[in-house]
């Protein structure tokens, strides 16, 4: 049975293009067939996350419009044995889709593949719209700070309003010593507040950067803590039990010790 | 020097991730039951005039509503001062 996942956040740059193209290459990887679909429309990301920006040559737009098959616009990966990006268009705004338009879309694609991953853009308007109405749940990405938080709590409301319930949460861009000098808010806290499950937690990392940089997800990096989680992630999204990494405690003895040291520069 | 700071006593100040969740549980409460400003004080002089039909309400000022919370739910509380209240 095929799964729709869309990954959303409220607040922009939290991570939800790298988490889609991390999830979704991880997958691939597990030996999914995936497909990951760029629905931020007009400022698209994915296909540049991915490495795949020189192979565009049809997009989710044309498919919606009747310019191309679906077939058409999907591109593969080379490097991996079943993954495929749709990307978004990059010239026109959101409405030139609907979320009809996905619905169809989705349902058109899940009898071809396992996982179909769909990167939201970030707000509440249409784009997010679109972007959650064909899925089967959502994941809500937040960082570990008062305005992702925020913004992500109305996600869950809004998600749950849309009777897409029981959304999960993946906590990226934890920074575990900040968390054990008690300057960031650990996974404990996040998850009280905000009150849904959580489905994986993703350190700071800079292989991020550098990957996205070459076109590579961190998946593939070995030395990527970032990687790693992701791989976590992808894991537990096909139904495997993987205990979470641990990223910094806060008042554990290591911290406490440490903090006898600390002096006053950060 | 840090080390010492601890060691004699100097009380640690509360961390700053302490604050941000304490700010955002209450600001969360507020975002979610959308009750503005002005509702808060409509309803706060709603329920002073229905408690006085009971009661005599020492100091109206000191009455506090505030929305907070809980494990399983969300509070709206009203504490209202009496005043020491003497067996007749």
């Amino acid at each position: 049975m095929a799964q729709v996942i869309t990954i959303t956040s409220g607040k922009g740059g939290v991570g939800k293009t790298t988490t889609t193209a991390n999830l979704g290459t991880a997958l691939a990887l597990l030996g999914q067939r995936v497909v990951v679909i760029d629905a931020d429309i007009g400022l698209r990301n994915l296909d540049v996350v991915m490495g795949l920006e020189n192979r565009i040559v049809y997009d989710l737009v044309d498919v919606v419009e009747g310019r191309c098959r679906t077939r058409q616009a999907l591109i593969k990966d080379k490097r991996f044995p079943e993954l495929f990006l749709l990307p978004a268009a990059q010239t026109r705004d959101k409405d030139a889709v609907s979320p009809d338009d996905m619905i169809a879309l989705c349902t058109e694609l899940r009898r071809e593949f396992d996982f179909i991953l769909i990167d939201s853009p970030a707000g509440i308007e249409g784009g997010f719209k679109n972007a959650i109405a064909p899925a089967d749940y959502i994941i809500i990405v937040t960082t570990p700070d008062m305005s992702a938080v925020r913004d992500a709590d109305r996600i869950v409301g809004l998600v749950e309003a849309y009777e897409k319930h029981h959304p999960r949460l993946i906590i990226n861009r934890i920074k575990p010593r900040m968390v054990a000098r008690g300057d960031m808010m650990d996974t404990t806290d996040v998850v009280e507040i905000l009150a849904i499950d959580l489905v994986g937690i993703v350190p700071d990392d800079e292989n991020i950067v550098t990957s996205t940089n070459r076109g590579e997800v961190a998946v593939l990096d070995r030395t990527s803590e970032a990687g790693r989680a992701f791989m976590n992630i992808a894991n537990r999204l096909m139904g495997h039990d993987v205990p979470f990494m641990v990223l910094g405690e806060k008042n554990g003895v290591w911290s406490q010790f440490l903090n006898m040291f600390r002096t006053r520069r950060t | 020097m840090g080390l010492f700071d601890n060691l004699f006593g100097r009380k640690p100040a509360v961390s700053s991730s302490a604050v941000a969740k304490e700010r955002l549980l209450t600001v969360l409460v507020h975002d979610r039951v959308h009750l503005t400003p002005a509702d808060m004080e409509a309803m706060k002089r709603e329920i002073i005039a229905v408690i006085e039909r009971y009661v005599e309400i020492s100091n109206p000022e000191a009455i506090e509503v505030t929305l907070t919370r809980g494990e399983a739910n969300d509070h709206l509380k009203a504490d209202i001062p009496l005043g020491r209240t003497r067996q007749p």
